[in-house]
Order: C-alpha cells, then structure tokens, then sequence
C-alpha cells in the first residue's frame, strides 16, 4: 500500500471517532476540494479560458469548504456570501499587485527542473499566478468566514435582545479571536511550503536585496499578505452581513 | 460599522507613512549589495516577432524579442546608457517580458550588460501598506501584539535556517522539532502572557506536533514509505527527505497552536462561568468545538499545500503527461504533508480538551482549602 494511501485512512478513521458525522462531513469537504484543485490544473491544461476557470471554481471551493464543514444553515449562508464578496474584492487586488510584481512563473532552479519539459507551454503563467494566489488565499478567507458568522450567531442566541449596533462591537472582539487565529496558521503554513526555497537562498549567498526582489521570495510574501488581508476584510463584512439580516428578519415579524 | 476616530486616524497614518516608503523603496539605487539598478528610457519598447513556435508536445507559442534602452542609476557606470535585447515568450515560463520606463536590476560584466530581474521590492512594501493600514483599521491595538508576534516568528525562522545550515543539514529533526518548541512558546507568551492557560495551550500544542507526527513516521516506515518521491521537492539543496520532514513539523505548527489555543480559551472560559461542570461535560464541549474547527483549518492547509504545486502541475499536464504521473511528480508530497498536517489538527482536538480538564482538577483543589 503505499504511504499515502495509508495515512489517509488513518486520517478517515481518526477524523470519524473524534469528528462523528461532521467529521466525515469534513473529511468529504477536504478530499472533494483537493480534487477541484486537479481538476482546475487539468481544465487550465487543456486551453479552457484561465479566468472563467478561476470564476466558476471560486464559489464551488468555498461552498465545498463552507457548506460541507458546518452544520447550521444561518452560518453557512452568511459565511459563503462575506466569503464569496472578499474573495472577489481580494481577486481584484491580487489582479492590480501580480501585475505590479511581474513574479509569475518558475524560479531560479527552473533549468534544472525543466529537463524534458516544454518552456514554451503557450498559456499565460501571469494569469496562472494569479489563480494559485486567490487558491491559496481563499482556505483562510472561508475560515475566517465561518469564525465570524458562528461566533456572532452563537453570540445572539445566548442573548436574543441584543441590538444590531452592540452585536457590531462584539463582532469588533470576536473579530481580533479570529485575526489571531488565522495569522499563525497562515505564516506558518508558508513558512512549511517554503522551506526548502529559503535553505536555497542561504547557501547559495543570496544577498537581503536579492531575496526582496526574487520572484518566488516575492510571490510567497505577496500570498501571506493577500491571505491576511483577506481575513481583515472578512471581520467587518461579516458582522455588517449578520446584523443587516437580524435587521431584515425582525422588520419581517 | 462602528469606526473609532482615533483608529482611523492611525491607519491613514500607517497609510500615509508606508506610501513614503513605497516611494523611497522604488527610486532606491544605491543600496544593492550585487546588482546595478538601472531605468528602462523607452516610452514605447521595440518588441518584434521572431517565429512561431510549436513544440513536441503540439504547444504553439512565440519567440519575441525586445529592444530595451537602458540606463544605469547607481554603482560606477551612473549615468551610462545601453542597448539590450531581451528574447522572451509570452507565456512567460521562464522569460520575463519588460514594460516601459521600469526600473530593473542589471548585472555588469566587463562592458557587457545582462538583465537580472524588474525591481519588486516596492511592491512588498505597498502591499504591506495596505496589510498593516487595514490591520489597525480593524483590530486596533491589539495589532501591534500582531505584528510583534509575526515579526518575532520572522526572526526566529531565519535564526533556524542560519543553525540548520552551520550543521549542514545533518541534524534537520532535531533542529526543527526544536525550533517548533520555541516558536510555540514565544508566540504563545506574547499574545497570552505568562499563566495556567498559556501552558496548558503550549503542551496540547506540542502533543499535537509530536505525537502525530511520531504516529506519521511510524506509518511511513510500516509502509516503507513507498510511492513517497522526495527527490521531487523543490530546491533541494540537502537531504531531501530530512527537508519534507521538516517542512512538514514547521507547516503545521501555526494551525496546530491557533487551534489549541481556540479551544482551551473558550474550555477556560467555560470553567470560569460553571465551575461545577463535570469532566465529562467538559470533554463534550472541547470535542463540538473541536468538530467544527477542524474542516475549515484542514481546507486553510490543502489550499496552501497544494496551490502552490499548481503551476508546475498544469506544466506537466500540459506536456502530455498522464495524471498520475503528473500527480506523483508534482502533487503527491503536498498531498502527504497536507494528510499529516490534518491528523495532526484531528488529534489536537483531543489534546487540547485533554490538557484542559487540569483547569478544573485546579478548580476543585481550590475548593477543597
């Protein structure tokens, strides 16, 4: 068997007794958006439009990750849509800053890897670049979503009578949870990815200025950044989302 | 939304202050220890089409060169001017196409010019801006605890390269197990002080690094690590099995800690309000938090795992490659930190409610006196 077959049953079988059923729910939600990521570098090979590719497979990640992983409905529906609303605005800046950085494509390694492969793919890696920035930031975003929209619901249903404006300022406390928590998950995460980039700097001399300037230094940096600015933008949008619904819901009765 | 005044003023502060910087960082010449800074003078770059590609794999692209004229802003040539050729493909793979009146690094060699790379720098520093200004805006205060905390985790991380490569790679677990032990202390002490909480928070986190990652290795001897292809780890510059391992202890660190400490908090919290609940409603509440952490954090670590391998996926693929040798080749160590990252973040659970019921053990000694 091999090993990575074997620790994903562990995985499976870990994830059912801790988990229960949210946590096959959640396990499903994991091995569903692994495969839409395969199948977003499968669609990208053969020539399919990159953007189209990256528009349709924004809201069916998040709804995976969103819809699959929680279990109140309220909570998903007001996760997805702040979710959905940042990963948009996010894509934008990620659009105008990977234009400014010029930083698509391989590295400096790149001969090495390249033998035997194609260095003129004929599809933009620009445009590539800036998919796997948005992919990457939207895990966090979803997260950060979910956090928000279940503390503030749990919030209001320990205390039914609070007003929109005082479910704002919690959201102000619940939110600053949230940014710590998303912060170290992301550095860390990157830091774990890029390892082996930043041992290769080191003994290879590369100069601080160099570094700065390097494309993959600077695209992992930029996709740091892009991931907490995401969760920035999450915490306000999400709590305006949920108090304007409160709003709307007592106009109704 | 509620603003307080005073937050906002300091994020337009923070704005303001980080523009300059971008400024300063984008016509700073003279500061580059190896390569020359030099200006592309052209409004309109010559770019000519030299052929039309098609290669084995029936990819079609194009050859095109550019006529760039340069002029270099520091070191000793200052003020000099050439002319460049700069021959790249529109896909961009590994050719860089320059645009008009950039600013780029050039390497001089005994009267001959080559490009090195367009100057980025900047961009970092305005992203950033716009990070920190955004930071303020919405967590106040608090953000400079943050911002603390993640330039510590900077620091300590170059701290571990510099060992890691003085012992030469040799003793790569070690070194990073360690570095997990002291990353996860420093992070912990700054945002939560020195108490009960914060080492309660710390042992579930390094149980959870530890214990799964000893329960990974052992599944990875058992199955004789087949199909695990290190040598396809990027970069390598040591052993690159010892790197994964690495990369996998140091990957999960940050979720691991974020978790243990979402957990534990609200197990404290809920202590503090009923300080008669049982241990067994204790072990409930730890496990419902617990189940709906655990999916979204998971996702955070696939997503960042896996996107990264993305491009040279679609390159694999694009080169008539089967999916399952593409995968293996591109996609398979990601996959397998990612699998061990999320047992690690299912175990966690565990663990963190785990070393919470020493709160109430604390409690009820309490009580006795």
């Amino acid at each position: 068997m091999s090993t990575l077959l074997a620790l994903v049953i562990v995985l499976a079988i870990l994830m059912t007794v801790v988990g229960g059923e949210t946590g096959i729910r959640s396990f499903f939600s994991v091995l569903i958006n692994t495969f839409l990521l395969i199948l977003v570098a499968m669609l990208i090979s053969w020539g399919v439009s990159i953007p189209i590719v990256t528009v349709i497979f924004i809201p069916l990640k998040l709804a995976t990750i969103i819809y699959l992983g929680t279990h109140d409905y309220t909570v998903a529906k007001n996760s997805f849509l702040a979710a959905f609303i940042v990963c948009l605005l996010v894509g934008l800046l990620i659009l105008g800053c990977q234009w400014l950085a010029q930083a698509a494509g391989l590295g400096p390694e790149a001969g090495e890897v390249l033998v035997g492969l194609s260095q003129m793919p004929g599809i933009s890696y620009p445009l590539i670049a800036v998919t796997v920035a948005i992919f990457s930031t939207l895990g966090a975003v979803a997260e950060a979503a979910v956090a928000m929209s279940s503390g503030l619901l749990e919030l209001k249903k320990h205390n039914p009578l609070i007003t929109p404006l005082e479910l704002e300022k919690s959201g102000t406390s619940i939110g600053k949870d949230v940014l710590g928590t998303a912060m170290n998950t992301i550095l860390f995460g990157m830091f774990g990815s890029f390892l082996s980039l930043f041992l290769w700097y080191f003994r290879l001399g590369y100069s601080f200025g160099e570094v700065v300037n390097e494309k993959l230094f600077v695209n992992e940096a930029l996709i740091i950044m892009y991931s907490l600015i995401g969760v920035l933008l999450t915490v306000p949008l999400a709590t305006v989302l949920i108090s304007r619904s409160m709003i709307k819901n007592e106009a109704k009765k | 939304m509620i603003l307080k005044q005073k937050r906002f003023w300091w994020a337009l502060g923070v704005l303001l202050l980080g523009s300059i910087l971008t400024a300063v960082t984008y016509f700073a010449t003279d500061i580059y220890q190896k390569d020359e800074v030099a200006l592309v003078t052209d409004h309109q770059i010559e770019d000519r089409l030299i052929e039309n590609n098609r290669d084995v794999y029936n990819n079609y692209d194009q050859t095109r060169e550019q006529i760039l004229h340069l002029q270099i802003l520091s070191g000793k040539q200052k003020g000099k001017t050439y002319t460049v050729k700069n021959v790249y493909y529109p896909s961009q793979l590994v050719t860089e196409k320059y645009r008009p009146r950039q600013r780029v690094f050039v390497s001089l060699k005994k009267g001959s010019l080559a490009l090195v790379n367009p100057k980025r720098d900047w961009v970092l520093v305005l992203t950033l801006t716009i990070t920190l200004a955004l930071m303020v805006l919405v967590a106040g205060k608090h953000s400079l605890l943050l911002i603390l905390s993640m330039a510590l985790s900077w620091l300590i991380f170059y701290g571990v390269i510099v060992l890691d490569v003085k012992l030469n790679g040799t003793q790569i677990i070690l070194v990073f197990g360690l570095a997990d032990i002291i990353f996860s202390f420093v992070s912990l002490l700054i945002v939560q002080g020195w108490n009960r909480k914060m080492l309660a928070t710390w042992v579930a986190t390094l149980l959870g690094v530890f214990v799964s990652f000893g329960l990974a290795f052992l599944i990875m001897q058992l199955t004789g690590q087949s199909e695990m292809k290190y040598e396809t780890g990027d970069y390598a510059t040591q052993d690159p099995r010892g790197i994964f391992l690495a990369q996998t202890l140091l990957g999960v660190l940050g979720a691991v800690m974020d978790e243990a400490t979402d957990i534990v908090s609200s197990l404290y919290e809920i202590v503090q309000q009923k300080p008669h609940i049982t241990a067994k409603e204790l072990m409930k509440s730890g496990r419902t938090m617990g189940q709906e952490i655990m999916g979204p954090l998971i996702n955070v670590l696939v997503l960042i795992f896996m996107a990264e391998a993305l491009p040279m996926t679609i390159l694999y693929l694009r080169d008539n490659n089967t999916l399952g040798s593409a995968f293996g080749f591109t996609l398979s160590l990601g996959a397998t930190q990612s699998t061990i990252s999320a047992i690690s973040i299912v175990l966690t659970v565990i663990f963190a409610t785990g070393c919470s019921l020493w709160f109430l053990k604390v409690q009820k000694s309490g009580e006795k006196k």
